[in-house]
């Protein structure tokens, strides 16, 4: 896979149109286009570089195909000449079928563990379009309808901080509830003295809690 | 920062991987390999929310290709990254692939859109996936894993047997809201007492416990919060004996 060396990587310049996925030239023909076709937007450019594909004007795919990983190191290159140029999100797919199967985990440390990359394995063109489709479909998703990005509501603190109370040696429910009540909170009830803590729980647990509160760990 | 250039002396500072006691039962040869083949120090404890603990900051999910494939597991597997995105920094999810049982000719690997949804998903939110073919092939990621993250000042160094005061101690911190196990016992380590910790700025709090910021904000919000007794759900105020019984 040949590329101009003068620009790597088109970073930034490429506007991908909502909903469109713009294509390297010279995948025009190629089963992945042909099965991509009618459920994406495919739009063909010249000049895109090291990037085969981009989904987004800060997502891209790189694709390494069996061919590239049996034929050396070349593709190592064109990753990390990537990486070095380009500040875009780089998916890397990666055919992984029972030849080129044997080179999967180095390439995955390399990309992943070293370049920090994201690396998606395929058995071949057909299945990269399918996880094409997908990758664009989350890409012009409301972020929201995103399981992992979506805001979690946050519980109300009463029932957590009662039961941190109830972590103390010798504290049940009912002076876990006498104590909160008493002091407050769980900073103020880490400073009450035994004096203070005496009349709410009684001698015995007051001392320890206040033991309990003090002691070096 | 190139990481492939190894500071020799990184290699004898012996790595440490928290592992969730369920994962005897159904990893026993991650376990086994990381001990025996890789040298890591292993722990195992009740994680309950993570199956592994490579770093201050990481969890490890182990999932296999099956639970992946269709929406059956869906919502299981959602929750349980959706809880450890609560308590981790980073979070990598390792997709092991299923196990041929004996008699049983190699799996036929069907890829669905769930599939690749799910993983679209993940890679949308910077959840990081890797990928293996078997368990001893999951150790030897989380052993890299562990590896990269200690040449960026994460590994575990607290000591993590735990038994007696420091057990009740740990009970207490974990029963912090969004607080990881790493976190409840670098308090329990790096804090002389409750009060001292009770006392501390948000940032003495992400310094010692090795959170984030945000996260020791958050950590520091709790022990100030005001409790109100209104507030607290009836079930969980009226189980037990009645105050005035106790009182007496």
């Amino acid at each position: 896979m040949t590329t101009k060396a003068r620009s790597p990587v088109t970073a930034g310049s490429i506007v991908v149109p909502y909903g469109h996925v713009v294509g390297n030239e010279k995948w025009r023909g190629s089963e992945i286009s042909q099965r991509l076709q009618g459920k994406i937007k495919l739009i063909f450019e010249d000049g895109l570089g090291l990037v085969d594909f981009h989904l987004s004007n800060k997502t891209c795919i790189l694709y390494i195909s069996e061919a590239d990983l049996v034929a050396g190191d070349e593709f190592k290159r064109r990753l990390v000449r990537f990486r070095n140029a380009s500040s875009l999100g780089g998916i890397v797919i990666v055919e992984r079928t029972q030849i080129s199967d044997q080179y999967f985990l180095a390439v995955q440390k390399l990309v992943v563990l070293e370049l920090g990359m994201v690396l998606l394995p395929v058995a071949n063109q057909g299945e990269a379009s399918q996880l094409i489709i997908q990758l664009v479909r989350e890409q012009s998703k409301d972020r929201s309808s995103n399981p992992f990005l979506r805001k979690q509501c946050s519980q109300l603190a009463e029932a957590s901080v009662f039961r941190t109370v109830q972590q103390i040696p010798g504290v049940g429910k009912t002076k876990a509830l006498l104590l909160l009540q008493q002091f407050g909170s769980i900073h103020r009830l880490c400073n009450a003295s035994v004096k203070e803590l005496e009349p709410v729980v009684g001698q015995t647990v007051a001392q320890q809690i206040y033991t309990f509160f003090t002691l070096c760990s | 920062p190139s990481l492939t250039s190894r500071d020799p002396l990184e290699k004898e500072a012996s790595l440490c991987i928290l592992v969730d006691s369920r994962e005897i039962s159904s990893g026993p040869e991650v376990i086994s390999s990381l001990k025996a083949v890789h040298g890591v120090k292993v722990q195992v404890c009740s994680l309950s929310s993570s199956d592994y603990v490579v770093s201050n900051r990481m969890a490890v999910e182990r999932k296999f290709q099956s639970e992946l494939l269709n929406s059956v597991n869906r919502t299981k597997v959602i929750q349980r990254i959706q809880r450890l995105q609560s308590m981790f920094e980073r979070i990598c999810v390792i997709v092991e692939k299923d196990r041929v049982k004996t008699g049983e000719t190699s799996r036929f690997f069907q890829r669905t859109q769930c599939y690749d949804g799910v993983l679209s998903a993940l890679v949308q939110a910077g959840i990081r996936i890797l990928f293996s073919s078997c368990q001893e092939e999951t150790a030897t990621l989380l052993k890299d894993l562990a590896l990269v993250e200690q040449r960026k000042n994460a590994a575990i160094l607290v000591p993590t047997e735990v038994e007696g005061r420091r057990q009740e101690l740990l009970n207490f911190y974990l029963s912090i809201p969004n607080i990881s196990y790493l976190a409840a016992l670098n308090l329990c380590h790096y804090f002389d007492s409750v009060k001292k910790m009770a006392n501390s700025s948000p940032l003495d709090i992400a310094t010692r416990a090795r959170v984030s910021q945000q996260k020791a904000e958050e950590i520091y919000r709790y022990l100030h919060y005001g409790f109100d007794v209104q507030m607290l759900p009836e079930n969980l105020r009226t189980k037990g004996k009645s105050g005035a019984a106790a009182r007496s």
